[in-house]
């Protein structure tokens, strides 16, 4: 089976064509498959590309071809295609940011990762050191949460640094439970993807029990909205995009099992992040 | 009476304190010297990255087991950043909120169900 992608990049319609190919793989069995990257392929978006190759890889014989030297290069640089027998190139310009999968206990492999990959590079902009807490607390907390909730296998991970365009685009890709199975499961509800994933980032909304929490999804938003970054949520058939100036909600055609956040940071972000009110360390509790 | 001081770096055992797991760590032995009416202060000195699962388990459960004038005249902490410091303190006030009303979750889903 051979399957050309079409261009792909981070809007709905990109997501929704690797999600097709998710379906359209869930019934090889002990088949060759080639995936033909022959169009613009976001590279951020090897960490959903990779999610979905390596479960249909444990029963088929996956290859992965690209005809484009230039889109290629990329994808050996950032190591996504070293798993498909390619060899990895050194990122001399120091814009790739490292293909991953890991598993969901090495939160901190997954720190350090953040820190050397994505806030230690040579070209990323001197930022303020609390920008610089913000955006690896906003990623962690999204590990974390994979963690916790997801009872996924394997984390995916991967992003691209865009050095003109003062933006940093990252996306961690599980393939759990997702919000609507696990929401619908702990409160007998009947949501569709989108109430799921609407309701999960409420301040506090948990599906924990006995343990506070809910907090991570609400901090990631509120951040990206005074940063004037964007994150886009797929969990099942929900897709929720939110920036500083709009939130858009959709049913996908297919469902995608397991949850995709997507975040794109400025790395031009002038916010002092200095709270308001000081908090001291006797105004805690 | 003197304050003991308990190192999040050393019952943790690394600078990343990120997951529910390592807080609920933290939270096992600070639940010990609260239960016994000890004076601490939880020391986050070395401590690089927090997150708001960690600090859940950590402190925020302790208001499951203890009211709250309890953990203020038994609990302090030392070592944090001003964004960490406001971190813990939104953790802190959902635990309170959480412990207070058992069923906000099952309202907060009713709201979106309208």
């Amino acid at each position: 089976m051979e399957i050309s992608l079409p261009s792909i990049d981070n809007s709905r319609e990109g997501y929704e064509e690797l999600i097709a190919l998710n379906k359209s793989l869930e019934d090889s069995f002990f088949d060759d498959i080639e995936i033909n990257i022959s169009h613009w392929f976001s590279a951020n978006l090897c960490a959903l590309l990779g999610c979905i190759l390596d479960k249909a890889a444990r029963c088929n014989n996956v290859k992965v071809s690209v005809p484009s030297e230039k889109t290629r290069r990329i994808l050996q640089k950032n190591g996504f295609l070293a798993y498909f027998g390619y060899e990895k190139i050194y990122d001399y310009y120091d814009t790739t940011v490292r293909y991953l999968r890991l598993k969901p206990n090495e939160e901190r492999f997954f720190n350090e990762y953040v820190i050397k990959e994505l806030l230690r590079k040579r070209k990323f902009p001197i930022v303020s050191d609390k920008l610089e807490k913000k955006i690896a607390e906003s990623i962690c907390e999204i590990f974390v949460n994979a963690q916790i909730h997801s009872e996924t296998d394997y984390i995916y991970a991967c992003g691209q640094f865009f050095p003109r365009e003062n933006k940093i685009n990252f996306i961690i890709v599980d393939r759990g439970l997702g919000f609507r199975k696990r929401i619908n499961s702990r409160f007998s509800t009947n949501f569709s993807g989108v109430e799921a994933i609407k309701w999960a980032l409420g301040s506090g909304n948990s599906t924990k029990q006995g343990v506070p929490g809910g907090i991570g999804l609400a901090i990631l938003k509120e951040f990206i909205n005074l940063n004037r970054g964007k994150v886009q949520i797929i969990s099942d058939n929900g897709f929720l995009q939110i920036d500083s100036q709009s939130e858009a909600s959709y049913n996908l055609d297919e469902p995608f099992a397991g949850t995709v956040i997507h975040m794109e940071f400025r790395t031009d972000d002038n916010n002092s992040y200095i709270l308001s009110g000081e908090i001291g360390c006797n105004d805690i509790f | 009476m003197k304050k003991i001081e308990l190192r999040v770096y050393q019952i943790v055992g690394d600078e990343i304190c990120v997951s529910a797991d390592d807080g609920h760590r933290v939270y096992e032995i600070v639940r010990n010297f609260i239960s016994e009416k000890k004076k601490v202060v939880l020391s986050f000195l070395n401590v690089t990255m927090l997150t708001s699962a960690f600090l859940n388990t950590a402190i925020g459960q302790l208001y499951g087991s203890f009211s709250g004038e309890d953990i203020k005249s038994c609990l302090s902490v030392s070592g944090l950043s001003e964004l960490d410091l406001a971190l813990l303190k939104r953790v802190v006030e959902n635990a309170k909120c959480y412990y207070k009303d058992p069923q906000k979750m099952e309202k907060t889903i009713k709201e979106v169900l309208g």
